[in-house]
């Protein structure tokens, strides 16, 4: 054993207070996790409705799922915008956060609550406002409207998470690279950019999220063939409620875990706990 | 008003030069680019389903056109923002109530005859009658819905839904969202006041329902019939019949004797739409026998042509003859939407509890 | 402590965003507020005249609704808040304290998956869970705990653990870094002086991952008076936002122009509710409010 893992394993020692603190947290996982349990019953469940007790196990809503082209096309949709909201969100929050920090600009307080508002809007509005926005302007409704609409709604949260990093921040690594010789342009991209990668991480997960989860805004931006998920699911629950949607809920859950998970092992939420 | 013959000559002169385009060029893009669009609104679920993998593709190859279907509802709302010279839709489908709102904003004609639709010849009366903006293509009766496992006889008036033992497990919809809560309001009034308009009545006998529980869609409302959630319901009648088959539950649906009000499907053109003739011949496809009795069965929908001939199980269940249809009241949607914001302020307090 | 210097140039780093939201949200809304002030919409309907009546009709509520919304949308945004932190900062700071990089990568995953669920599935699993005939009911009653089912749903008490279920992964996820950042060696310290566990965490911990609280609150409290569509799906008519009122006034009362009155209503007084909170707790933690 390295003297790290030594380290560890004195690190947390097994008492009545540690057991209680993870029997708390396990609890609130469960929480968590509970609806999409049951999801997942929905899903192979045969019945065409949503019920309790389940009364079996059956695969055919996936196959349902995997058979029409309409959710999948929907699904790869939802990804792609989601990706590219993701980087875009990142690139336009992570700089606004910066200025908003270090920048002296008058006003922070005033522009922060700004920059935070269209969280406070029911997107319901922003769809509708961004909509006839784009009629009035002649521009339609192609996916890069779409997409700017997403990252709108998605840079509040890279500003927040990437503020709250910054805030932390100890200044002096900073001033001690510059001391020893780094440029401005090397003290940023070698050193401050590492550092506050967690947080723009966090927001980036965040904006693909919300991307990839949103619905109101695009509900009014999306064309026929153009549809992204949620609003295939919405449309199709009002009409038909059965397993297929928990199919394809469960599906895109996996996917969607699948890209933050890459995220993380290449970014690395875990360098958080360093410094 | 720009004639139908110099319509049809411009089409014609359209469609020539888009051949030509093809024959010299062969690129799809330009084919595509030649080709009229229709865009149309369409409902998800089974009938998104069956519209677009037959009755859509079938349109197109004979009209030789592309649709472009809208299935994001809500449908008025991006109408109305859109401009009244370039609508984003050439036909909207909606339930009546729409049809009539849009109305108000001139976003929808207010008559379409067998001039301009032909297949409008053999319909019922309630599909182009006074009541209706546009043309009816199907309809649905609604009425009450109930679990036949919970030793509940089946009912036989609206009143029975108001019934003690059914407290707390009946099912209605939240009123300002829902026609078919809409209609079951107006229905109150007739069955304990005045008529269809006696709102005092209404509000009276909504009270007197409570506790109730409330959904936004009728989804939802097959739903909780479909697992024991509500021992009864305000529901349509294709709501029930739709799960018929390898899962079927012990639910039925019930025509009270005071008569079934109307949830029509209704199609309707926007003054300007550019394709208006194709959006007549899409609405006199949808007339047509066949894509009447293809879509009716799909979701057991009543369809309104007179000519349309269903399978033996669906034609006992649906009103496929004029005594059947006469039990249909169709409410006054003008009247009703002139005073939405008040209803919908009242029955909220109401039943806020 | 920073002095009041003149903006530096990282501050054009704001240019992007300003762009994208000037362009985005000020004109789009910009537009939708003065529609705000008129009868229809003036630029398709020449009949459409200016008028304050959509202000008038909130402010004198003859309807007697449209306070009451506004209150029901605040009160449960605070609740939402204040649960959503409750739940999430032992998750939060268990995440960031994990040594395992493989644990951590699970919780993470635990965490957001409720995000990824879809805000109609996870509606329905909520009912599945918490109606008459859900899991919860079922399961009470079969072991006796209670002889009629809870009303757990169609009220505001479903609504809130709909909302919570939303939210507590942002909450997690804007605390976890924070949490992380936060050097275990000075709980320990506190420790090594005497201190129990309870109390370095009280003392040290929680005072310095402040900024995180802040910042999680605000999010949670934006986005759960913005919401809409899972308080209709659970609350049934019994809860009514203002979010609910907008929505209903633009897809079914096909009313563009009082929903936007009501929206600027609503912006106004959250900006007010997240300027003064922000100010408030800035001076009474010194310089570590979130300016």
């Amino acid at each position: 054993m390295s003297a790290r893992q030594k380290a560890m394993v004195n690190k947390h020692p097994f008492d009545a207070g540690r057991a209680a603190y993870l029997a708390l947290n396990t609890l609130l996982l469960t929480f968590l996790l509970a609806p999409i349990a049951i999801v997942l019953v929905f899903a192979l469940n045969p019945t065409p409705y949503i019920s309790f007790p389940p009364v079996g196990v059956s695969l055919r809503w996936f196959e349902k799922f995997f058979a029409g082209t309409e959710f999948m096309n929907a699904l790869w949709l939802s990804l792609w915008i989601a990706g590219v909201v993701l980087v875009l969100s990142v690139l336009i929050g992570g700089a606004c956060a910066l200025a908003l920090a270090r920048g002296n600009l008058p006003g922070r307080s005033s522009l922060t609550a700004f920059f935070m508002s269209p969280l406070m809007l029911p997107a319901i509005l922003t769809g509708l406002a961004l909509f006839q926005a784009y009629l009035l302007s002649g521009i339609g409704r192609p996916v890069w409207g779409l997409i700017l609409a997403h990252t709108l709604v998605a840079v509040p949260y890279v500003i927040r998470t990437t503020l709250a990093v910054l805030h932390n921040f100890d200044r002096r690594i900073e001033e001690a690279a510059a001391v020893l010789g780094a440029s401005p342009a090397r003290v940023f991209f070698e050193v401050t950019l590492p550092l506050i990668r967690p947080g723009v991480f966090a927001g980036g997960v965040f904006a693909f999220i919300v991307s990839f989860d949103q619905f109101p805004v695009s509900l009014f931006l999306v064309v026929p063939k153009g549809e992204t998920l949620p609003v295939v699911l919405f449309n199709y629950m009002k009409f038909d409620l059965d397993g297929a949607i928990a199919a394809a809920s469960m599906v895109s859950i996996l996917l969607a875990l699948s890209v933050v998970l890459v995220l993380e092992r290449l970014i690395g939420l875990k360098a958080y706990v360093k410094l | 008003m720009i004639s139908r013959h110099m319509i049809s000559r411009r089409t014609a002169l359209r469609t020539g030069a888009g051949l030509a385009a093809v024959a010299a060029v062969g690129a799809p893009s330009i084919l595509h680019a030649q080709t009229k669009t229709l865009k149309i609104t369409t409902w998800g679920g089974k009938w998104g389903e069956v519209m677009k993998a037959t009755v859509l593709p079938a349109f197109e190859k004979e009209f030789k056109c592309t649709v472009s279907a809208d299935q994001a509802f809500p449908f008025v709302p991006k109408l109305q923002a859109s401009s009244k010279t370039d609508p984003i839709y050439d036909v909207l489908h909606t339930n009546s109530n729409e049809q009539w709102n849009s109305l108000t904003e001139g976003l929808v004609m207010a008559k379409i005859t067998a001039k301009e639709v032909p297949n409008v010849a053999d319909v019922y009366p309630y599909a182009v009658s006074d009541k209706i903006v546009g043309v009816t293509i199907f309809t649905s009766a609604i009425g009450l819905g109930y679990r036949t496992d919970k030793g509940l006889a089946k009912p036989t008036s609206w009143k029975d839904l108001a019934d003690p033992k059914l407290a707390g497990a009946r099912g209605g919809y939240i009123i300002p969202v829902n026609s078919l809560g809409q209609c079951h309001l107006m229905m109150l009034g007739k069955v304990y006041g005045k008529g269809l308009t006696d709102l005092d009545a209404a509000y009276k006998a909504l009270e007197a329902l409570k506790p109730i529980k409330l959904v936004d869609f009728t989804g939802q409302m097959e739903k909780m019939l479909l697992s024991g959630e509500v021992s009864m319901g305000v529901i349509h009648d294709s709501g029930v019949y739709r799960y018929d088959g390898p899962n079927m539950q012990p639910v039925d649906f019930a025509s009270p004797s005071e008569g079934v009000l109307a949830l029509e499907q209704v199609l309707n053109v926007t003054p300007g739409s550019k394709v208006k003739e194709l959006a007549f011949a899409y609405i006199d496809y949808m007339l047509r026998p066949d894509v009447q009795k293809l879509l009716a069965e799909a979701v057991w929908y009543s369809p309104a042509n007179t000519k349309v001939k269903l399978d033996a199980k669906y034609d006992a269940k649906l009103l496929t003859t004029p005594a059947k249809v006469a039990t249909l009241i169709q409410p006054d949607w003008k009247w009703y939407n002139a005073r939405k914001e008040d209803i919908d302020a009242r029955v909220t307090k109401i039943l806020k509890g | 402590m920073m002095t009041r210097a003149r903006p530096s140039p990282i501050a054009w780093l704001v240019a992007p965003a300003a762009l994208l939201f000037v362009l985005f949200f000020v004109l789009p809304f910009g537009v939708m507020a003065v529609m705000s002030f008129y009868s229809g919409n003036p630029v398709t309907n020449p009949n459409a005249f200016a008028t304050t009546r959509h202000y008038e009709r909130f402010i004198f509520d003859t309807a007697g609704i449209y306070h009451d919304a506004l209150w029901a949308t605040l009160r449960i945004g605070l609740i939402t808040t204040i649960v959503s932190l409750l739940i999430g900062y032992p998750l939060a700071h268990w995440m960031a304290r994990m040594q395992s990089r493989l644990g951590h990568a699970l919780v993470l995953m635990a965490v957001i998956a409720p995000m990824l669920t879809g805000i109609v599935v996870r509606t329905f699993a909520w009912m599945t869970i918490l109606q008459d005939k859900g899991v919860i009911n079922t399961l009470l009653i079969q072991w006796g705990f209670a002889d009629k089912p809870l009303p757990l749903m169609y009220n505001e008490f479903g609504t809130v653990v709909a909302l919570v279920h939303i939210y507590v992964p942002f909450m997690v996820l804007t605390l976890t870094g924070v949490i992380g950042r936060i050097d275990e060696r000075l709980e320990q310290a506190a420790r090594s002086l005497g201190a129990g566990r309870l109390r370095a965490f009280a003392e040290v911990t929680l005072p310095l991952s402040l900024p995180g609280i802040l910042a999680g609150s605000l999010l949670v409290f934006a986005l759960s008076i913005s919401a809409y569509v899972t308080p209709s799906l659970m609350g049934g008519t019994n809860v009514l936002t203002l979010p609910m009122l907008i929505a209903q006034q633009v897809g079914t009362s096909f009313n563009p122009n009082f929903a936007g009155a009501l929206g600027v209503v609503l912006l106004l007084v959250s900006l007010a509710i997240v300027i003064a909170y922000n100010r408030i707790l800035a001076r009474l933690s010194g310089e570590q409010g979130m300016a």
